[in-house]
């Protein structure tokens, strides 16, 4: 039976090569991430070990008690006694400290680089960093650069920058050596220069150290020396060796490989079901074709068991040998992403490929189990087939599958009602975190519906669109005919590209909404030009002002908290400002139309929680500032009112008194307006005088908002929003067509990778299509020499099969594009309140237009079978 | 070679709708060589139902195809009407298969997915020819398909599929029909049906039939039976009769 099996295997080998196809891609998503993904990891870890591993001793800072929400007090820094403590040890060789504040660093145009000013360290002696390309500084004006920070600035050795000092003066140093301060969190947000030692100090007015690193002495270990740094510093610092360091800083960057990992897994995943309906359907369709030999083998007396015992073995070498080349393009493939990857993620030179025993055990697990399971149930309908079908005429040819039951159409119907009903469920209780669940398993029902009414409606769907293309010519009315006379195969050939249309329009209706309801936000909430905030500033004064840095959540360019000059005013915490000066600037300006100040405070008290309260000075609430009102008018909003944010409103309505305290100022307030939640994070809206009531320290504007005056010329208003700032480079300008641009590209960028992450699903659903066509062309083969006998032209018979081909793919991803569009809106819908729909209408073009491509690519191979084969020839054989 | 030529039975009138003169198919079966046909020279004229008989493999089929332009023959020539067909390129030869020439073969004549009226004009259809409704409503009254013409293949008898391949073939008036084997795989009363049509269309529609069989009693219907052995034309006779045939035939294989 096995010699059998084989032999049958050598003698159609033709007939697997697209199924191999489909298993082997899928197979090398799987090791190729698994590759990528190690070989990242362990890219990282080299990196980080390296760096940490070349001190014996690493001492920080304790962390101070962490607040409950989330902040924390900013460590106090380790003295200059600290450091000779730690000197004088026996076990130590040498000690340096590191100094750690930050640095305004100015680009080519004189504006402040980045939204936050980089880190400026010092480095020297016995350092985990060195320079990795020219010199450290070692005079007063020199500098060094991170290798993140040059990238960005565009600066490089020998070019001359300038600093902010911690008065704001202009500060010229030479760069003399770039420094890579690798995956090292601290630095990678925000970059680096490195000053110095001494003028660290000067520049930056920080004191103490951030960091203290030891080399131990001969005849000592790592550990005896951290033990010894330990005893000096107590509990005022953590003190580790070089290598516990080292491993913590990369399991913190291991977990970002892993999310990366997972996530690519996912869509390997999807692309091995996607595999998976291909095998089973060519598995469906060779055991189909091949009834008489089955039935030949029961009557020579093989059992039932072993029939599909030899269908089985046949699908598992299948799988496996498959699966191994998959494996051998998923190595491939992870180095080629490694390589290329690398360098944007932060982990550089040369990468050493990972090939771990798991990245291929699993690849040729998951392939030769998916394909044996995908071919477990054609396997068991060879088990059916009755000796006597070996004695009866080929039944295979002349198959026309037997209509649809009322169980599969009441069923599927069923489907679609539930599906329906779900959706409506989340549309009515509104934006949840449940409804993305829910959305998501209607999506998985209708979609099942999709699979059981899959072959009716390829017949309804090929019905209609067949009337017009009967009339196109003979080749599409033949098309149409064989696309539907086995509706079975041919929707699942069609589900596989389902799957990778709905996933694709699906995310790209999401995304698509997504930005145009931000936008609309932006447009109404916003209705300004431009945008000027401080300098994000990363040392973060303590206390509950730190929870106003949340506002960059949902729009980057909402004003930051915190203020430039909190460096300068050190000890004193206080917010950061736009000078009362750039204001005036900006109001006397004949292009500028309104300006806006924008400034907010915290509130915490045990009946409400944390409340975040803002003030837009010189703005008229529901005039110049709009926003959906659930109850009230925002127009009333005055002095002695405040608009509440639905969700934070806690029962209150439009009309009663509201009371807010903090320390002693404490403010009545009559509910003007209840507002819906929009993309802002503040929680109620306050008149300017209340707000000053409330917090007697804030007379200053966290950030300003232009709005250019009507018919003014967008380039004179640009150049007085930047006229304003020119003494002040800290001061970010954003345009709101920036704010955008930018987002746009992200989503884009988003929408691109996760394209590309689906095509192959789409490309394995589309070898699946290729090999069903295949299939039914070799089953076809005396049809088709009957038609060029009657005459039929070889690029007739070619594009009959074009047709049939393109026919398919425009019915998957139709279908597919369907259920993207519905339930992309639905998705989007349940998470996002106030959705404006949007339908990507070229996307959905371009979709169109790659599955009618997708066709004529599936098609050519089959194609030129079909007209190849010698008309004589296949009229004779039986 | 003069052994192997037959000399045409003279036509009163027209020229030979089919002429193949010096036909020879020779096939390379892994260094031996097999010669399907050895040199022929046969003439068909307008009006007749011809019919080629042999045993098997004594060349018949490879013959029908070379005629029909189905198959390239190594050498010789065949004409239909004025055109050489033989070096006529591949297009040219579906165009010519298409609006000359009808075929009927043994089984698989029809395409499952079309009803019987579709697989009639399948044909003009592919020429986007236009149909003669005077002619196609004569022939499916002769063949009597009329009840049948909205059924797929898979709801009528081998012998309705049969009539259905008869009327797709008669239905252009073509200047030649081939038929192979077109009763192999019926039973006797359909086949005799379907030998009744073909006579009577030669008959009355003045239509030129070749048919291939080894059956002598479906030979019989024939005007004219020529006999191939080996690759060569060896014998005819005309107005055959079943016992005349199978003699002849009996003696070929002897």
């Amino acid at each position: 039976m096995l010699r059998t099996t084989l032999a049958g295997l050598r003698l159609h080998t033709s007939r697997y090569v697209t199924t191999v196809l489909a298993i082997l891609l899928g197979v090398m998503f799987v090791s190729g991430t698994m590759v990528f993904a190690d070989t990242l990891n362990a890219n990282y870890e080299e990196s980080v070990m390296g760096s940490a591993g070349s001190v014996d001793a690493i001492a920080t800072p304790a962390e101070a008690e962490t607040g409950e929400d989330g902040a924390h007090a900013g460590p106090e820094p380790l003295t200059a006694d600290d450091l000779a403590g730690i000197r004088a040890l026996p076990e130590v060789a040498e000690a340096d400290g590191l100094v750690r504040g930050q640095a305004v660093l100015l680009d080519a145009d004189g504006r402040a680089l980045g939204f936050t000013p980089p880190a400026a360290v010092s480095i020297e002696g016995a350092s985990r960093f060195d320079a990795g390309r020219g010199e450290l500084p070692s005079t007063g004006d020199e500098i060094a650069l991170a290798t993140s920070t040059a990238e960005q600035s565009g600066f490089g050795v020998g070019d001359t920058v300038t600093v902010l000092g911690p008065d704001r003066e202009e500060h010229e140093f030479e760069v003399t050596g770039l420094v890579n301060f690798g995956v090292d969190p601290s630095f990678g947000i925000s970059g680096a220069v490195v000053f110095a030692p001494d003028t660290v100090e000067e520049m930056t007015g920080a004191t103490g150290y951030s960091e203290i690193d030891a080399i131990a002495a001969e005849g000592y270990t790592d550990e005896q020396v951290a033990d010894a740094v330990s005893g000096v510093l107590g509990s005022s610092a953590d003190v580790s060796t070089g290598e516990e360091y080292g491993l913590e800083m990369a399991e913190g960057v291991g977990a970002q490989t892993e999310i990366f990992r997972v996530a690519l897994l996912l869509f390997a995943f999807i692309a091995m079901f996607v595999a998976g309906i291909v095998i089973y359907n060519t598995f469906a369709i060779l055991i189909a074709q091949r009834q008489r030999e089955l039935a030949l083998l029961r009557c020579v007396g093989a059992k039932r068991s072993q029939v599909f015992r030899s269908v089985l073995l046949e699908s598992a070498v299948v799988g496996l040998v498959a699966s191994a080349l998959g494996v051998l393009a998923g190595v491939g493939i992870g180095v080629a992403g490694a390589a290329l990857a690398a360098p944007a993620m932060g982990a550089d030179g040369g990468v050493p490929v990972v090939v771990t025993q798991a990245a291929v055990l699993t690849g040729l697990g998951v392939g030769t189990v998916v394909t044996v399971l995908s071919a477990m149930v054609p396997a068991l309908r060879a088990t059916r087939v009755a000796p006597l079908a070996a004695l009866r005429t080929s039944t295979t040819a002349s198959g026309i599958e037997k209509g649809t039951g009322w169980f599969r159409v009441v069923f599927g119907l069923v489907t679609f009602a539930v599906a329906g009903g779900l959706v409506a469920l989340t549309q009515i209780s509104g934006p949840t975190q449940m409804g993305l669940v829910v959305v998501t398993a209607a999506a998985l029902v209708s979609f099942t519906g999709v699979v059981v009414l899959g072959p009716l409606l390829v017949r309804w769907i090929v019905r209609l669109v067949g009337l017009p293309l009967r009339r196109v010519g003979v080749a599409s009315m033949l098309a149409v005919d064989n696309s539907v006379r086995s509706p079975r195969r041919a929707a699942t050939a069609m589900i596989a590209l389902t799957v990778g249309a709905t996933l694709i329009t699906g995310y790209s209706v999401v995304s698509a909404s997504t930005e145009s309801t931000l936008n609309r936000m932006l447009e109404e909430q916003f209705p300004v030009d431009y945008q000027i905030t401080p300098q994000f500033s990363m040392e973060e004064p303590t206390g509950a002002q730190d929870a106003s840095t949340a506002e960059g959540g949902d729009d980057a360019a909402s004003a930051p908290g915190e203020g430039a000059d909190a460096v300068a005013d050190t000890g004193t915490p206080e917010f950061g400002f736009v000078p009362e000066q750039v204001r005036r600037d900006l109001e006397d300006e004949p292009s500028v139309g309104a300006v806006f100040g924008q400034r907010g405070g915290y509130v915490e008290d045990e009946e409400h929680g944390l409340i975040s309260l803002v003030a837009f000075t010189g703005a008229r609430m529901g005039v110049d500032l709009a926003m959906g009102t659930v109850e009230g008018d925002l127009s009333d909003a005055g002095p002695g009112r405040i608009a509440l944010v639905e969700g934070h409103a806690d029962g209150v309505r439009v009309g009663d008194t509201y009371t807010l305290a903090n320390g002693d100022a404490v403010v009545d307030l009559e509910v003007a307006a209840i507002v819906e939640p929009g993309a802002q994070v503040f929680h109620g809206y306050l008149h300017e005088d209340d707000l000053a009531a409330l917090f007697p320290d804030v007379t200053r504007d966290e950030a300003v908002l232009v709005r250019g005056a009507q018919d003014a010329d967008p380039a004179e208003l640009r150049e007085a929003v930047y006229g304003a700032v020119e003494d002040d480079p800290t001061l970010q300008v954003m345009s709101v067509a920036e704010i955008k641009e930018q987002f746009s590209d992200i989503m884009d960028i988003a929408f691109y990778t996760i394209t590309a992450m689906l095509g192959l699903a789409i490309v394995i659903a589309v070898f699946g299509i290729s090999n069903t066509m295949a299939l039914s062309v070799l089953e076809r083969t005396r049809e088709s020499a009957l038609l060029r006998a009657l005459g039929l032209a070889r690029g007739q018979l070619r594009r009959m099969l074009s047709v049939e081909a393109v026919l398919l793919c425009l019915i998957g991803a139709g279908i597919g594009i369907v259920l993207g569009v519905v339930f992309g809106w639905a998705a989007a819908a349940s998470v996002l309140p106030g959705l404006v729909f949007s339908l990507p209408a070229g996307q959905i073009a371009v979709f169109i237009a790659v599955a009618v491509l997708a066709g004529l690519l599936a098609s050519i191979l089959p194609g030129r079978r079909a007209a190849g084969t010698s008309i004589t020839g296949a009229l004779a054989s039986e | 070679m003069t052994a192997s030529s037959v000399q045409p039975v003279p036509s009163a009138t027209a020229p030979p709708v089919v002429v193949a003169r010096g036909l020879t198919k020779t096939y390379d079966t892994g260094g031996s060589q097999v010669h399907a046909l050895a040199g022929v020279d046969v003439d068909f004229h307008r009006g007749a139902f011809t019919a080629i008989m042999g045993p098997s493999g004594s060349g018949k089929s490879t013959l029908m195809h070379c005629l029909a332009g189905l198959d390239v023959p190594t050498s010789g020539t065949v004409h239909l009407g004025r055109t050489q067909i033989t070096g006529l390129r591949d297009g040219e030869l579906t165009l010519l298969r298409r609006d000359r020439i009808g075929f009927i073969f043994q089984s698989f004549n029809l395409l499952p997915m079309l009803t019987a009226e579709q697989n009639i004009l399948l044909p003009s259809q592919i020429a986007r020819r236009k149909v003669d409704r005077q002619r196609f409503d004569h022939i499916i009254d002769v063949v009597g398909l009329r009840d049948r013409l909205g059924h797929l293949p898979a709801k009528l008898s081998g012998g309705q599929q049969q009539r259905v391949a008869v009327a797709r073939a008669l239905l252009n008036a073509p200047e030649v029909v081939y038929a192979d084997e077109p009763t192999g795989n019926l039973d006797s009363r359909s086949g005799a049906e379907i030998l009744s049509f073909l006579r009577d269309s030669a008959e009355d529609l003045d239509q030129t039939i070749v048919m291939v069989t080894h059956d002598p009693v479906a030979a019989s219907y024939a005007d004219r039976v020529v006999f191939l052995r080996d690759g060569r034309l060896v014998d005819e006779v005309t107005d055959p009769d079943p016992e005349l045939v199978s003699a002849r035939l009996l003696k070929l294989e002897a």
